[in-house]
């Protein structure tokens, strides 16, 4: 006898994760109690929030709520920003990414980012994506060959340049080059990939190929995805967090958030209506 | 949480809303109308009123096609999201049940295109009854529609029930008499169907506030029992 009804998978991947009761193993990042101040202007306030392993999350909110503040606090791009301010942990392996031990260069292999603007350097598409292990000191041709065959066809780029890699990456189309950018960063295997809006610049077919692209990333990574276009948060990630202001108002599995958020605020924000 | 269609920040998106919803009250007040008809011909053996039942139904179909066709809309043009997509989804839903209340109205009107001895004249006046029953869940369920009043939709929830009882004892006594008298089977038949229409029509009822619950609470209540459904979900 069944006992247990058939349900039609909940989530992306199938299963609906309790984020606040996450096991280590299953966490990627954890962030407590952060607090982010530029200047005397509290940017971030209290931001607590464990981020899956091996899944998408996606930050939604609207102009200035921090939500790409808060993305480039997980590879400490805010140290170069003189007058910002950061209290509180990002706890990437139960370690904390802001401890004076931590080599920056070392956490940014690890954490690897993709902006909203594809930015190639001045360079072949091949030398563009070998680019981080070159600085590593890799010089194995053969190892360095197998890497861009590997990173080009992750970022379903290979077809579409495999006859051209030593090709200026200026020749491609802005969506390639964004797939480029994206394989120029999975070629060193970080664990995490942040993407900051990364399809604002691009043609629809181009959005839908990068979004393909994301669904298949997370077998290999954790991805956590900055986006002002809520339908694409919605088709793309597991989790979704609404930030306004500064806080985190609603962190919860995607279709939920979607379908029947639990606040105000989140709903307002979905629904396109005035606060 | 509050439920206000015309806030969004898109004012076209207000209207197209604001204007599905009230087609769907529209085609709520057609259908009720169609059903207080067919169970006036059926009560009065008016055919002529039964016929223009017959007739008008064409009208609620349209109604059901046209708005089908705003959701459709709606949908590909605003990609609604959280309450306003419950709302879409809702109405999508309703107005199908709709349109088979119509269809069951009918079907009921028909009935009164025959004619009836005096003792069967009895039998109608029952099945009379037992419609006004329906009617009134259908006028409160669209009333619970339009208000999105959670509390109203699930005491026509509960109606359902009672309905399932009336039905339940007509046709036993229905039975009763087709058994002293099996010649007047095939048209007392005739009578059979209408009140199992009566029957559906309070299933369908019940279904609408099943969707009025799930636009409000955004939880779907279809196959659970009304004790959990009190205890869990309405108090929320």
């Amino acid at each position: 006898m069944i006992t247990v009804a058939p349900e039609v998978s909940n989530s992306t991947s199938g299963l609906k994760l309790d984020l606040e009761n996450l096991m280590p193993e299953q966490t990627a990042l954890e962030i407590k109690n952060l607090d982010l101040f530029y200047a005397e202007k509290q940017a971030l306030s209290n931001i607590n929030m464990k981020i899956p392993k091996g899944q998408v999350t996606a930050f939604i909110g609207p102009s200035g709520c921090g939500k790409s503040t808060l993305l480039r606090c997980i590879n400490r791009m805010n140290d170069l920003v003189d007058i910002c301010r950061i209290e509180g942990e990002i706890q990437l392996h139960g370690e904390n990414i802001y401890d004076k031990q931590v080599d920056v260069a070392a956490l940014r292999r690890n954490v690897g980012m993709v902006f909203q603007r594809p930015n190639p350097f001045p360079k072949s598409i091949y030398e563009n994506v070998v680019y981080g292990l070159r600085l590593q000191g890799v010089k194995d041709k053969r190892r360095l060959d197998e890497v861009v065959e590997k990173s080009l066809r992750s970022a379903a780029l290979w077809d579409e340049v495999k006859d051209r890699l030593h090709e200026s990456a200026f020749g491609l189309s802005g969506g390639q080059q964004q797939r480029l950018v994206i394989a120029r960063s999975i070629a060193i295997e970080p664990e995490v990939l942040l993407l900051d809006e990364p399809t604002s610049a691009l043609d629809p077919i181009s959005t839908l190929v990068i979004e393909e692209l994301i669904g298949d990333l997370k077998d290999k990574f954790t991805v956590v995805i900055v986006t002002h276009n809520m339908q694409q948060a919605a088709r793309v990630s597991d989790q979704t967090a609404f930030m306004y202001m500064g806080e985190l108002i609603e962190y919860s599995d995607t279709n939920t958030l979607f379908t029947t958020p639990s606040k105000k605020k989140t709903e307002d924000y979905i629904t396109g209506r005035y606060g | 949480m509050e439920h206000n269609l015309s806030k969004h920040i898109s004012g076209k998106f207000n209207q197209d809303l604001e204007d599905v919803r009230n087609h769907v009250l529209a085609m709520g007040g057609l259908v009720e109308q169609q059903l207080n008809s067919a169970l006036d011909a059926v009560c009065s053996g008016d055919s002529e009123l039964a016929k223009k039942v017959e007739e008008d139904d064409y009208k609620v179909n349209a109604l059901e096609v046209s708005i089908d066709e705003e959701c459709t809309r709606i949908i590909a043009k605003r990609q609604p999201a959280a309450s306003d997509l419950r709302l879409v989804v809702a109405i999508a839903k309703t107005i199908a049940d709709l349109e088979r209340i119509g269809d069951e109205a009918r079907r009921i009107a028909q009935v009164a295109l025959d004619s009836f001895s005096k003792e069967q004249q009895d039998l109608l006046v029952m099945i009379d009854n037992m419609g006004r029953q329906v009617s009134k869940m259908l006028h409160d369920v669209l009333d619970a529609f339009a208000r999105m009043d959670v509390d109203a939709a699930f005491k026509v929830h509960k109606e359902d029930a009672k309905v399932d009882r009336e039905y339940e004892a007509l046709i036993r006594q229905i039975m009763t008499y087709m058994m002293e008298d099996p010649r007047s089977i095939p048209k007392i038949m005739a009578l059979v169907w209408s009140v199992r229409s009566l029957e559906r029509i309070g299933d369908r009822c019940q279904n609408i506030a099943e969707y009025v619950i799930y636009f409000v609470k955004g939880k779907d209540i279809r196959h659970i029992s009304q004790e959990d459904i009190e205890k869990d979900i309405l108090k929320m």
